[in-house]
């Protein structure tokens, strides 16, 4: 064969594979281009093929992740916005209340037309809704700090018979008022993962509850129970009840019961007990039959070995 | 951000007139990072319902919309992708592979999709869901609970969009329940794991951020929409 020819065909060959090659390198940075303007552009319905067993489309499965991402941040910042929103008018309806009763009895004090027995009462009334509003800005203030994480909380293994006991008195007095008892079932103590400080609020608050919603002389059980991950500690009264649909909702904010209309609260207080719980890596759970009794169980993690 | 959407969803069993209607238009929307519960009696469609959610069985009529991308057309194969890369199940059984050691099952659906595994990530996986002591025993030497954490942790390792859960606590008595329970919220607070979980017992749902209830083929109430 002619050498000459010999050469013409295995440049062209040369040539034709450089063709394809640059051809497939153009290929493939076209469609990374394509995916990073998408990205740009704030699209996810990037049309490369991200179903397949190929390493393009696993590329742009990663690239469709990146993108969606950014749009999750975006949309997070938008949706804390809106809890803020609606936290802020939440919290100015439940103010409102205890407010305007404050205003109301403050004018008739004033105005001074009134027998000694009613300025006492108005006084008392007064009294009542100022202790109500500081008791409201407390868990306001706990619960917007926890929300935001301006609160770190700091679990570390501590001993939880103290914190219960911590807990108790907190509670002592609205119980010794209702001559309601309060029963620990003996248990040995175990070192659980938790924060002291804000456990024991945690557990105070679900004891205000079930110190509330008893009614008077009765009593309220706590027991501790231990699981392969988590202890938990079961707060159960013999008071009013949650309905069974209702459970999910207790832990939300400002949620009331339906069967708790008639007594004075703010739905803070087993919200805030839940925020506690969570963000130390726990959890609560409400089990109850109405006109029975009801069961708090508040979970924390054990110390790993 | 709407992680997965349903749209008119239907599913039917069977031909005229004995047309069973497990799914009969369900429209649904799930946030990133929320923690949904379904709540059903059995048969009011809620397993049928995660099924279409997961692209393991297809719609008669809607759509199902993963993360912008609608499944209900796929072809099987592209169904198979899409699950091994956006969807992490959790069922009633624990599906262990019996010859693999703890640590082998729960890296085993990373190492199928040919990916390199993300040590650390899964590592704080085995540590979160209280495996560290048990990483090289085989699925037959742990208890329930502990095989399903182990489920779990697979489901989560490959950093799947959604995480689908079955009645996860069925085969299990309260104590283990409890645990496991805790360790999904834990999951779905510290890797903000978009989580939905199919139950029948309210004292399991109460957990999520969000209960709905479906009867008949057909959602009844949400309830705590935030």
């Amino acid at each position: 064969m002619d050498p000459i020819i010999a050469i013409i065909i295995s440049v062209s060959l040369c040539l034709i594979t450089v063709f394809f090659c640059y051809r497939y390198v153009k290929k493939t940075f076209d469609d990374v281009d394509y995916v990073l303007d998408s990205i740009l552009a704030k699209k996810t319905d990037i049309s490369l093929k991200t179903m397949e067993d190929s390493r393009l489309s696993k590329l742009g499965h990663k690239a469709l992740r990146i993108a969606e991402m950014n749009i999750m941040d975006v949309s997070q910042i938008k949706h804390e916005k809106e809890i803020i929103q609606s936290f802020i008018s939440d919290m100015s309806h439940q103010m409102k209340t205890p407010l305007s009763s404050v205003t109301m009895y403050t004018d008739l004090v004033l105005e001074g037309r009134i027998t000694e027995d009613e300025r006492q009462e108005f006084l008392y009334r007064i009294k009542k809704g100022t202790e109500k509003l500081q008791w409201m800005m407390d868990s306001l203030v706990k619960m917007s700090r926890l929300e935001v994480g301006a609160i770190e909380l700091n679990p570390v293994p501590a001993g939880i018979k103290q914190t219960i006991s911590e807990s108790v008195s907190d509670v002592y007095a609205a119980s010794v008022k209702k001559n309601i008892s309060i029963e620990t079932t003996y248990f040995d103590d175990i070192m659980l993962l938790n924060d002291r400080k804000w456990t024991r609020e945690a557990i105070a608050n679900v004891l205000e509850n079930a110190i509330k919603y008893s009614s008077i002389g009765g009593e309220v059980n706590i027991s501790i129970e231990k699981l392969p991950i988590y202890t938990k500690i079961n707060i159960t009264d013999h008071g009013i009840g949650i309905f069974s649909d209702e459970w999910n909702s207790v832990f939300k904010r400002f949620y009331r019961g339906r069967n708790a209309k008639g007594i004075d609260g703010a739905g803070l207080g087993l919200y805030l007990a839940s925020l506690i719980l969570e963000k130390q890596g726990g959890y609560i759970l409400v089990d109850s039959r109405p006109g029975q009794y009801t069961t708090f169980s508040m979970f924390l993690q054990n110390c790993k070995k | 951000m709407v992680i997965l959407k349903t749209e008119a969803l239907k599913k039917y069993y069977g031909k005229e007139p004995n047309v069973v209607k497990a799914l009969d238009g369900v429209d649904l929307e799930v946030q990133e990072g929320e923690f949904v519960a379904v709540v059903g009696t059995s048969g009011s469609g809620k397993s049928t319902l995660l099924h279409m959610l997961g692209g393991l069985d297809k719609p008669t009529d809607g759509k199902v919309i993963v993360g912008g991308k609608d499944i209900s057309g796929m072809t099987d194969e592209q169904l198979t992708i899409f699950r091994r890369r956006n969807v992490g199940f959790v069922f009633q059984s624990y599906n262990l592979v019996p010859i693999l050691n703890v640590y082998e099952n729960i890296v085993l659906p990373i190492e199928l999709d040919g990916n390199t595994v993300d040590q650390d990530y899964v590592e704080n996986i085995i540590e979160t869901l209280g495996l560290s002591e048990k990483k090289n025993h085989l699925p037959n030497n742990l208890s329930g609970g502990q095989q399903q954490r182990v489920a779990i942790a697979r489901a989560l390792a490959t950093k799947p969009s959604i995480l689908l859960a079955d009645e996860p606590t069925g085969n299990l008595d309260t104590k283990s329940s409890q645990d496991v329970l805790g360790v999904l919220k834990m999951t779905s607070t510290k890797f903000h794991q978009t989580i939905v979980m199919i139950t029948h017992n309210e004292q399991i749902a109460q957990l999520a951020d969000r209960i709905i209830r479906i009867e008949d083929g057909k959602i009844v109430t949400m309830e705590g929409w935030i």
